[in-house]
């Protein structure tokens, strides 16, 4: 029987959700082979977000024509949101930069062709390198840049111009992860991996909405809840009631930015009801204020303020809550931990990724199947591309750090550069990047250029108003797909081309590195990134430190993705094991440590038997008997810091002026500032616009109706935006998310933009503010978005 | 037209009451059936979008027993060729 090619679309579709679902399929769908879809599916990994979902693309005359999710990838075994199935649609819509363009005297973009925008950019560059110093002209990069493009701009700034200015948005959303892994660990990223979770009894979700931020990550956990509640404990801490908090065992609602009391409170405990891992607290742990070692009891002795009744008080959480939740955690293992940005973006991230890793030590819910620590990453390629690249500023390749000696020396001679021409001096973070950036005249700012890649600082700083002059002012090139309120201030826009029109590896939260092949050409004259990063390269006179500047695109990122692999290769990151040839046969890609080419790549590091650094020791010295260790321990004694942080709450809580807290975050259609996603109809539609959620209660006192408009005002700005009155947060919490990017309801005008003292990171997820109902409700579905890229910036700044 | 692979989540004994409500949307394809019956495999057809969105509304609002409607594969290749067509120059 001869089917139709539509009954072969529905038994396709049919038996590829089946398979995904792990239920048996007896259609012979695969077997009418003279009927097609697609031309070709061509294995990759999703550009959204840090959970690495495995996807095929389907081309059909030369246009991507579908997405599917890869039921052998280990991430998401064929599971994807809607972002993963639609968000490629934003590849086709009218507005993509197509040719390269100059902003003209009358302020105007003026088409050009490359030669003349990559001549102008490199003899700019060139000009206030020679006239303002090496460190004039800065990089800001992006966790969704390729791992083959970050490794390059960090290569050609570091190695090519001898400067360390090089920051990207990572500094925004993981900083503090990484600082708490390195502080605890010596070294970044997870000691584990996603199969955990099936390995896991009970989950501590902490700031994170998985459920709508790392959706195929969640329905991996509900999943197990659901087949076995009485078994799967799930614990969330997090001041709103997602629905991620529904499908929790306990809620601990703490007030933003008070959490660290919590999770001194659950230490405390554990220890006082004798749940610790005496192993581990007596041979893996080390007991810190950060300046002085001390012992166990100081540490129990210091724990002590933090009773569950003075805890409560603080924080909202109830008392049994808290305690309920440590009992979980100690007794109920193995624990996982996952969390993201309610956790990061905070003036003490450091400190809760401290916090959180002391639980797992003192429990020893680590280094032991199911049992994990584990931060998820924002962005698709947060750990790949920046964190193991080492493309920030105060990074080298293999997360090693700029000022230590010896890791420069390494670079050095992987390089092929002279012994100390890598500046010892870290760059300025992307904070004070952004803050230093200015005009040609104007002395007190001393970077006067900058390159911006795939990011959108004009809508994703905190405290956005004080930094839009300096890009204004600047000699500014930024590299997109898209208009944007950054390109707004472009001197040189450049035309990007879209991961599926391009390749390359991404690398997500589990320190797994997936290769996506080029499907089809980008449109008009759009290049890939490297190109652009190697093109410049060759003009300022870098040709031999960065050669993959010919034309086929796939043959440079692998060149670019060799010498990375070199640089790294007696690192305890190494990844040279990860051959291009073996990304490409395999389904789901490969974990770091991976040294050898045979290797199978590494779920479980500090494990002598899984992970090979254990035996490596010309990269690690580990003691032959050693089971477990903490190789990167500074003091090479094998342990982790287990750290003694005095509570200290957000920087800006509400006083009777400001009398909110206002928290920031995502919804799941909408990825970081829109300008992708609101490119797609059906994602736009179901999230047309910000809105501010408020409790009942604020609503009633403040006359605030749902769909009122309402303005929102902090001590440096204000916003207007409808009001969605809704029980999901406390009273006296706002939370408004931050994709819209109309400037009424762009949040970040309000936001504040202290940082973390250790990771730099801003606290976007806590300010105070006062709201004020200024009119009955208005249709602001408007969908905003860029469309033109003369539209001029909506102030003047 | 779009046909989607859809993994409808159904409260746990409801599989028949659920079937039977199913049969009255010629739109919905039954393929398949997870061995507890809670999950049912199904091709949901409209076209466009919109469409979509308002059959699985209509179906959430029409079989309370439906927990979720995931769609796991989307066919959407003529909608490909309209935006495609539309490009500005």
């Amino acid at each position: 029987m001869r089917m139709t090619r539509r009954e072969m679309i529905k038994l396709s579709a049919a038996a590829f959700a089946a398979g995904a679902l792990n239920i048996p399929f007896a259609n012979p769908a695969e077997a009418q082979g003279d009927e097609v879809v697609v031309d070709k599916w061509i294995k990759g990994a999703c550009r959204f977000c840090g959970t690495g979902c495995g996807v095929y693309i389907g081309v059909r005359g030369g246009k991507v024509v579908g997405v599917r999710g890869n039921p052998e990838a280990l991430t998401n075994f064929g599971f994807l949101c809607v972002k993963g199935f639609k968000g490629f649609l934003s590849m086709y819509h009218p507005d993509r930069l197509k040719y390269p363009m100059v902003r003209q005297a009358d302020g105007k973009f003026k088409r050009v062709s490359w030669d003349q925008a990559l001549d102008l950019v490199a003899k700019k560059f060139k000009e206030l390198q020679s006239k303002h110093g090496k460190d004039s002209v800065a990089y800001y990069g992006s966790g969704q840049c390729m791992t083959e493009e970050s490794y390059t701009f960090n290569k050609l700034w570091k190695g090519g111009f001898r400067s360390n200015m090089v920051d990207g948005n990572p500094r925004l959303c993981m900083a503090s992860a990484v600082g708490g892994y390195m502080t605890t660990f010596g070294t970044d990223e997870p000691a584990g991996s996603y199969s955990d979770i099936e390995k896991a009894k009970t989950f501590f979700v902490v700031g994170s909405n998985m459920s709508e931020c790392h959706p195929i990550i969640f329905r991996r956990i509900a999943r197990m809840k659901l087949e076995a509640p009485d078994k799967i404990n799930v614990i969330v801490c997090e001041p709103r009631y997602t629905s991620t908090s529904r499908i929790a065992d306990v809620w601990l609602p703490a007030d933003p930015g008070t959490d660290l009391a919590v999770f001194h409170c659950m230490a405390r405990e554990i220890i006082k009801n004798g749940w610790i891992d005496n192993f581990f607290v007596n041979n893996l742990c080390r007991f810190t204020t950060g300046q002085q070692v001390v012992d166990f009891e100081a540490y129990k002795k210091f724990l002590e303020q933090f009773t569950p009744e003075t805890v409560s008080k603080l924080t909202r959480v109830p008392v049994a809550n808290i305690v309920e939740a440590a009992r979980l955690f100690a007794t109920q293992g193995p624990t996982m931990s996952l969390w993201t940005m309610g956790l990061n973006q905070r003036t003490r991230g450091v400190w809760a990724n401290n916090l959180i890793h002391n639980l797992h030590l003192i429990t020893g819910n680590i280094c032991k199947d199911g049992a994990d620590s584990f931060s998820l990453t924002g962005q698709p390629n947060a750990c790949g591309g920046v964190r193991e690249t080492g493309s920030l500023c105060h990074l080298l390749p293999g997360t090693r750090l700029i000022t230590n000696e010896a890791a420069r020396t390494q670079v050095e001679k992987a390089w092929g550069i002279p012994a100390k021409s890598i500046d010892p001096k870290p760059g300025f973070h992307t904070m004070q990047m952004f803050a230093s950036l200015g005009a040609e005249n104007d002395t007190t700012k001393p970077l006067k250029g900058m390159l911006i890649t795939t990011t959108n600082p004009g809508q994703s700083l905190p405290n956005a108003h004080k930094y839009f002059k300096g890009m204004e002012d600047a000699f500014l090139v930024v590299i997109d797909i898209f208009p944007t309120r950054t390109t707004q201030f472009a001197d040189v826009l450049l035309p990007a081309a879209f991961i599926y029109e391009k390749g390359g590896v991404y690398g997500c939260s589990e320190r797994r590195s997936q290769l996506t092949s080029k499907c089809v050409e980008p449109p008009g004259e759009a290049k890939p990134d490297l190109w652009i990063g190697a093109q410049l390269a060759k003009r300022m006179g870098f040709e031999k430190l960065i050669p993959w500047n010919g034309d086929d695109p796939a043959k440079n990122y692998q060149m670019a993705w060799d010498d990375y692999r070199m640089c790294v290769k007696d690192s305890e990151h190494t990844i040279y094991g990860m051959t291009y040839d073996r990304l490409k046969k395999l389904e789901a890609g490969l974990q770091w440590p991976c040294p050898t080419p045979d290797h199978p790549g590494t779920a479980k590091r500090y494990v002598r038997g899984q992970d090979p650094i254990m035996d490596m020791p010309h990269i690690e010295k580990v003691p032959p008997q050693a089971m477990i260790y903490f190789y990167a321990d500074k003091q090479h004694e094998g342990k982790a810091n287990v750290f003694l942080r005095p509570y200290k709450g957000p920087e800006e809580p509400p006083d009777k002026d400001y009398p909110f807290f206002l928290t920031t975050g995502r919804v799941i259609e909408q990825w970081h500032s829109g300008t992708m996603t609101m490119r797609v109809p059906e994602i736009a539609r179901s999230q047309p616009n910000a809105y501010v959620e408020i409790h009942p209660n604020d609503a009633k006192q403040y006359k605030i109706n749902n769909g009122d408009m309402v303005k929102i005002v902090s001590r440096r700005g204000f916003m207007v935006l409808p009001a969605r009155v809704v029980k999901m947060s406390l009273p006296g919490i706002l939370f408004i998310p931050w994709f819209d990017q109309a400037w009424d309801r762009m949040v970040n005008r309000v936001t504040i933009d202290a940082v973390d003292e250790g990771s730099k990171q801003p606290e976007f997820k806590i300010c105070a503010v006062k709201i004020e109902r200024v009119g009955d409700p208005r249709d602001v579905a408007e969908m905003t978005i860029i469309s033109n890229v003369n539209d001029p910036f909506p102030i003047k700044v | 037209m779009i046909i989607t692979g859809s993994a409808l989540f159904i409260e746990p004994g409801s599989e028949k009451l659920v079937l039977e409500a199913l049969d009255r949307f010629p739109e919905v394809t039954f393929q398949a059936r997870s061995d507890s019956g809670s999950e049912l495999v199904v091709n949901l057809e409209a076209e466009d979008h919109q469409a979509l969105d308002s059959l699985c509304a209509r179906l959430a609002e029409a079989i309370p027993q439906i927990v979720d409607i995931t769609h796991l594969y989307v066919h959407f290749g003529d909608e490909i060729e309209e935006h495609t067509n539309s490009n500005k120059p």
